[in-house]
């Protein structure tokens, strides 16, 4: 037994600054215990060191300090193909909203503590210091997600967008005036969310989830960042896109939902998924986002 | 002077531990968060009604406590009262991550010291009958799901769950989900019960080879848990004297008055004390704090412990044993529960938005988590977390010195050292996301 498993493939997993949901996530997935061997993962090996021979590295967590930067690097020397688990490494996830001078300012004045790594101003994607190979967005993906990064990315069957596979119909004469409250009000089964008057982003959100959030009635967020056909331009694009859903289906004011889009903190995880576009980095190629 | 650092792992998050050594006495010892999450800071002048959206971030293992925490905090501020059939979808959320997690720390973090192994997934190639560890793996990851499982049931999603809402929950849960869940947990119940018995056999054989069950002196205990059977879901906080005699019971607004809390050079997660006094949350806190179970199997294992170690038991490894107690009665809790009526009526109340300063609880596998949120304008204007891996450290740092002292002496350092360290910190089960949020 002890030989046969030494033969299948090698993965590490790097978990930076995060929440560790991601790996949870990948143990949720225990089907890849009989396809790979894991040779370093903290959070359930007590492995030290990521061993030579290793060659599939999965990264989560965002770059917060410097600790992060010499870690992920070296991990990523070793390794002969680099994974991007999760928002926090691909565009510096729930972590982005320290990106505000008035946080930042309170946070940096944590980071001189004695002895400790020393944080770094804001919360960085991974790609920003090594290259990646596969980005696997998800806060956090999903076990099926996971088992299609390891083991067969192209022949994932995913669909384009969230709303494919959320299933609740759309209405044309069911058209709200406003946006209800994040949490408010009674949701409707089977009747699409943006008809009940929810800022929902399922409509340009990357499928591939399953709709998990959707379904169950709550309003899609973004975590997988935007969908193919808007992965490689501004962000605006997507905004507008998305605008352009509400205004088909519903009679709020196109002010209210551009006020809404536009509010760092109103729209949370649009707002980290920004940093797709984000500065002088060339756009992730949507081939290499799963 | 000899600092001794040792890594961490199959804990959740980035901690150290540094042991300080001079002529032969250990003069210090350190649990050092090496990380530091920030939320307290960036959720300032977010709307008020995503925290129940963006807290579960905070810890992908404990994120169904900080779910629940947060939107309890908010109608605390809101003035509204959710209907009793989303309390019960509540607990139910809140029993799936005692199952997982309690699962996970049983299985995946402190079982591989049981039997020598670096991992549950290298379980196979360590020393012992490979075909007993294998089968070992696969049952332990079957019982975790169910927790993952019972998650998603009650809360929408797996990880970071959305289904609990400001005024009750998005909906209640169909007859046939229902079945389909308790099968699976009528299932798995026997198989989490020898697996604990099995876990409970190892740890006796390894007092048996280490000679100790760890830092048994007394401490305070700590949890919101109830007299004569677990609650989750509880406004009350319990305070446990060293001696068994309860000292105090509060509301989480007044936990100023009864815990002190203090910052550290060396760590990015702060300390709690009782007053100035040790004291410990989680497994064995609420056990030391309940007369019962009251569900039927998990009393005989309560008797058992009560019966080997008396009541209230100190040594810092009978944690582990009563996280296999909590996970047994977490099965069974959840199997009475959804043999009810889970549709009997509407799931939420509307709410308005509303100014003004909130506190929520919830016991979490850890201990008592409180929010606390002031609203002004709909935005949050402070967010404080009162987080129970911070009311361990003193606790595992007193932990960490009788361990020290055990094995440190004039001549030398005992390799086990680095072992026993492993051991204790895990016995706590610290979540470091959590603690430097």
């Amino acid at each position: 037994m002890t030989s046969q498993k030494q033969t299948l493939p090698r993965f590490a997993v790097l978990q930076l600054s995060g929440c560790a949901g991601c790996e949870v996530a990948l143990i949720n997935a225990s089907e890849w215990v009989e396809k790979y061997q894991l040779v370093y993962m903290p959070l359930v090996t007590s492995t030290h060191r990521i061993p030579a021979d290793t060659e599939i590295l999965l990264v989560s967590g965002g770059v917060r300090n410097d600790e992060d930067v010499y870690n992920l690097k070296r991990a990523a020397e070793i390794v002969d193909k680099v994974i991007a688990v999760g928002t926090c490494a691909i565009s510096g996830g729930v972590a982005n909203l320290g990106d505000r001078d008035e946080v930042r300012e309170l946070f940096m004045a944590q980071s001189n503590r004695h002895h400790l790594p020393h944080l770094l101003p804001k919360s960085h994607p991974i790609d920003t210091f090594v290259d990646v190979d596969l980005y696997l967005p998800g806060c956090p993906p999903t076990p099926e997600l996971f088992m299609a990064a390891l083991t067969d990315p192209e022949g994932f069957d995913g669909s384009s967008i969230v709303c494919i596979e959320c299933g609740r119909k759309k209405l044309k004469d069911m058209r709200p005036r406003h946006l209800l409250g994040f949490q408010q009000g009674e949701v409707l089964p089977d009747i699409c969310l943006i008809n009940q008057g929810y800022l929902c982003l399922g409509s340009s959100t990357r499928g591939g989830c399953r709709a998990i959030c959707t379904r169950p009635g709550h309003p899609c967020v973004g975590c997988r960042g935007p969908s193919d056909a808007y992965i490689e331009k501004p962000s605006q694009v997507w905004f507008d896109r998305v605008q352009k859903v509400f205004e088909r289906l519903t009679d709020i004011p196109p002010e209210e939902i551009h006020e809404a889009l536009h509010s760092p903190q109103l729209s949370l995880f649009v707002f980290q998924f920004t940093d797709y576009m984000n500065g002088d980095r060339p756009p992730r190629p949507k081939e290499k986002i799963l | 002077m000899t600092t001794l650092r040792f890594p961490l792992s199959r804990i959740e998050g980035h901690a150290r531990v540094e042991i300080e050594v001079q002529d032969g006495q250990v003069v210090a010892a350190q649990f050092q968060a090496i990380e530091m999450r920030g939320f307290r800071y960036f959720v300032q002048g977010t709307p008020a009604e995503q925290m129940p959206v963006i807290t579960p971030r905070i810890c992908g293992v404990c994120s169904t406590a900080h779910h629940v925490a947060s939107v309890k905090a908010l109608e605390d501020i809101f003035e509204v009262e959710p209907p009793d059939l989303a309390k019960e979808i509540r607990e139910l959320l809140l029993l799936g991550q005692l199952i997982q997690n309690q699962a996970t720390s049983l299985f995946i973090f402190t079982m591989p010291d049981r039997v020598g192994a670096s991992s549950i997934f290298q379980m196979d190639e360590s020393e012992a009958d490979p075909e007993k560890q294998l089968g070992l793996a696969q049952r332990s990851l079957k019982v975790r799901q169910v927790g993952t499982h019972l998650i998603t049931l009650a809360g929408g999603q797996f990880i970071h769950p959305i289904k609990a809402i400001i005024g009750g929950v998005t909906s209640g849960i169909e007859r046939k989900d229902a079945d389909k869940m308790l099968a699976e947990l009528e299932e798995l119940l026997p198989v989490a019960c020898t697996l604990f018995d099995e876990y409970w056999d190892m740890s006796m054989a390894m007092k048996e080879r280490i000679g100790t069950w760890g830092d048994d002196q007394p401490a305070f205990y700590i949890a919101s848990t109830g007299t004569t059977r677990p609650q989750l879901n509880s406004n009350t906080i319990r305070v446990l004297g060293p001696d068994g005699v309860e000292r105090a019971s509060f509301a989480p607004h007044h936990f100023r008055d009864y815990l002190d809390y203090q910052e550290t050079e060396y760590s990015y997660a702060g300390q709690t004390s009782y007053q100035g006094e040790v004291m410990r949350a989680n497994s064995l806190a609420r056990i030391n704090l309940a007369l019962s179970m009251g569900t039927p199997l998990a009393d005989e294992y309560l008797d058992k412990l009560t019966h080997t170690f008396g009541k209230p038991a100190h040594p810092i490894l009978l944690f582990d044993l009563c996280r296999g107690i909590e996970l047994v009665y977490a099965f069974e809790r959840a199997i009475e529960m959804l043999s009810k009526d889970l549709l009997y009526e509407d799931t939420s109340v509307p709410y308005s938005l509303k100014d003004g300063e909130g506190y929520g609880l919830v016991e979490a596998p850890r201990g008592p988590l409180i929010h606390h949120y002031t609203v002004k304008d709909g935005l949050i204007e402070d967010a404080e977390f009162i987080i129970p891996t911070v009311h361990n450290m003193l606790a595992i740092e007193r932990a960490l010195k009788v361990a020290g002292e055990r094995y440190v002496s004039g001549e030398a350092i005992d390799l086990e050292l680095e072992k026993a360290v492993g051991r204790v910190v895990r016995a706590f089960d610290p979540c470091i996301a959590c603690a430097t949020q």
